[in-house]
């Protein structure tokens, strides 16, 4: 703040009493918003912290027990066969999603009717709940679902797609990019719609093929916002649980367990909440640091951006 | 810090002249040529017969008996029309999903209503402070994005314990209104920071006070990040299961649309003429809601998740 010189007694106390004014508004306009979610998720994280310290059980009085929990996070069989789940239903949907988002959005880029249409058709699971959607493909993929059944006709022996250890987790990433990739393609066609059409013309000038257009002048120009969107999908696909639920209940014989879904069965028996919170705080630790990447991709974009 | 545009259709929308030409033909030679490829049409094929095939089947089969189901899961029930089940489905006494609209419809609404009143004024007055502490401020409701709302659902039942709102509806909704200010917040400053500050002076010298100034001058100037706001919270709250399913336990006797999905289909999995009508009737809300506003929503979620 810069002071000019010469001002009197008076007018500093005014500008003073201003400035006070004017801060307590600001957070008297603050001050709800911020106490709210202080209480309803700063602390829950303060405590779970805390609890993921001790071996809580739900009702004996817990003790201290320092790092523990987290030591056996890796050791611990259905613990790190949760983390194979989780990372094969993140690493193999996102690849499947950002793909298959690319190959529609670069067929649907165009501005019309048809077009729209068929982005809508691609996007609408994104609005029905994940919870749901699962209850519907189990009923279709499900001993007596309208494929086996359909199969059955043809003679064919019934395909276990959800009570088979070999197909559950595959039924489970299918619907999962089934639910999932519509999303892509919007985020990708507004990013397509912004690449200039006198870069495509020129490319077409000098005598670049569509694939080479797209493989070498399309892509490339979005390739920022195919960075984020892979990394949105990764934290999405690393929270699944409702889907589970409904899909597959984390069976057959928990093949198909994920890690929200290990923690909340955990935290229900009332056995080792302690242990089920250091869970959560670890899911926690890779969710941020896979948003500060998205973040901090974000910063250089827009830097880019600007500096264009 | 990045800085909201409203979203791009709607501003070409409000100004057609302002839209560079050279976007236009983003169609144009090449889009006719796209639209004759037999590959494209491939694609187009497959994704409507994949995308549209569960919502058909989920729409038939609620109007068939057991047998008919089982028999001729794809055929449409000229014949065998029977609405028998689709009004047991309605008016069954254990799960109630047409009740669960109203409880749902509430929540809604209620947190639509205290998410604005919050976020609102304190969004201003982070947007318009020049204080780098104000900054700090928007920064401690960004980390709450990186927050998985599932891994921290079990502590927030001790907290809400602690405050005596363990199991309460109001319990509830000051969670799920704590969970959406982050990334409201976040949309609200964004936007503001592109409203001139000239306004609030003008305002201020003909006299009105902070929230006057905000309420009935900036509010207004808001609408596209409302709109956006709105919709990411409405569809949220509508589709969120865990919340509901684990801060309400069902002694208290209220059932959102997924809980009593849960509640119901969990116990009568193989009873298909429970599971498809109850499934219809949860998902056909959001379907008109998403037809009527696809627009708004497509530009409205991806804008959100994107920025948030």
């Amino acid at each position: 703040m810069v002071e000019l010189a010469g001002l009197t007694d008076t007018q500093r106390r005014v500008r003073r009493r201003v400035r006070l004014r004017e801060s307590a508004l600001s957070f008297g306009m603050m001050g709800p918003a911020v106490l709210l979610y202080t209480v309803m998720t700063v602390v829950p994280v303060g405590v779970a912290v805390y609890l993921s310290l001790t071996d809580w059980d739900g009702f004996s009085t817990a003790a201290f027990i320092g790092l523990d929990n987290y030591k056996h996070l890796f050791d611990d069989p259905s613990s790190s066969d949760a983390w194979y789940v989780t990372g094969l239903i993140s690493v193999v949907g996102t690849v499947l999603m950002v793909g298959l988002g690319l190959v529609y959005a670069l067929a649907l880029k165009g501005r019309s009717r048809a077009n729209s249409f068929f982005r809508a058709v691609a996007y609408f699971p994104h609005v029905i709940s994940a919870l749901i959607l699962g209850y519907l493909w189990a009923a279709i993929l499900g001993t007596n679902g309208a494929i086996n059944n359909t199969l059955a006709k043809f003679g064919i022996e019934p395909v276990g797609f959800l009570f088979d250890e070999k197909f559950a987790v595959i039924s489970l990433i299918g619907v999962i990019v089934w639910a999932g990739f519509g999303f892509n393609v919007v985020l990708f066609v507004a990013a397509l719609q912004t690449v200039p059409a006198e870069l495509l013309e020129a490319a077409a000038i000098d005598g670049a093929s569509k694939r080479q257009i797209n493989t070498r002048v399309v892509i490339p120009m979005i390739a920022p916002v195919v960075t984020v969107a892979t990394v949105l999908n990764l934290v999405g696909l690393i929270r699944a649980y409702d889907i589970v639920v409904s899909l597959t209940g984390g069976g057959p014989a928990g093949s198909t367990q994920t890690f929200t879904y290990l923690i909340l069965a955990r935290s229900f028996e009332g056995t080792k909440v302690g242990y089920a919170t250091a869970q959560a705080v670890f899911l926690m630790v890779v969710s941020a640091v896979l948003a500060l990447f998205v973040t901090a991709l974000r910063n250089r974009q827009d830097q880019a951006a600007t500096g264009r | 810090m990045v800085v909201l545009e409203a979203d791009p259709e709607a501003a070409a929308r409000k100004r057609p002249k302002a839209r560079p030409a050279g976007r236009d033909d983003g169609g144009g030679s090449v889009e006719r040529e796209e639209s004759r490829s037999p590959v494209r049409w491939a694609l187009l094929g497959v994704l409507f017969v994949v995308m549209v095939v569960p919502i058909y089947l989920l729409i038939v089969n609620a109007f068939k008996s057991q047998q008919e189901i089982l028999d001729n899961p794809f055929s449409i029930p000229l014949g065998g029309l029977t609405f028998e089940h689709m009004g047991a489905a309605i008016s069954s006494p254990q799960f109630n999903v047409i009740g669960g609209y109203g409880f749902t419809l509430f929540l809604v609404v209620m947190v639509d209503v205290l998410c604005i009143v919050l976020a609102g004024p304190a969004a201003y007055a982070i947007a318009r402070s020049l204080k780098k502490r104000t900054q700090l401020v928007l920064l401690y409701f960004l980390a709450g994005t990186f927050i998985p709302g599932a891994a921290v659902i079990i502590p927030v039942i001790y907290v809400l314990r602690e405050i005596g709102l363990a199991n309460t509806v109001t319990g509830l909704v000051a969670h799920d209104v704590a969970s959406t200010l982050p990334v409201s917040i976040f949309l609200f400053v964004g936007f503001i920071r592109t409203i001139p500050v000239d306004i609030d002076h003008a305002a201020t010298i003909d006299g009105a006070g902070r929230y006057r100034t905000f309420w009935t001058i900036i509010f207004p100037l808001m609408r596209p990040a409302v709109v956006t706001v709105l919709i990411l919270n409405s569809i949220g709250i509508w589709n969120d299961f865990i919340s509901p399913q684990i801060l309400l336990s069902p002694s208290s006797g209220h059932y959102t649309v997924t809980t009593a999905i849960y509640a119901g289909i969990s116990q009568y999995s193989t009873d298909l003429t429970k599971v498809f009508p109850n499934l219809l009737l949860a998902v056909a809300p959001v379907v008109i809601f998403f037809i009527y506003m696809q627009r708004h929503i497509i530009s409205g979620l991806t804008v959100g998740a994107v920025k948030g």
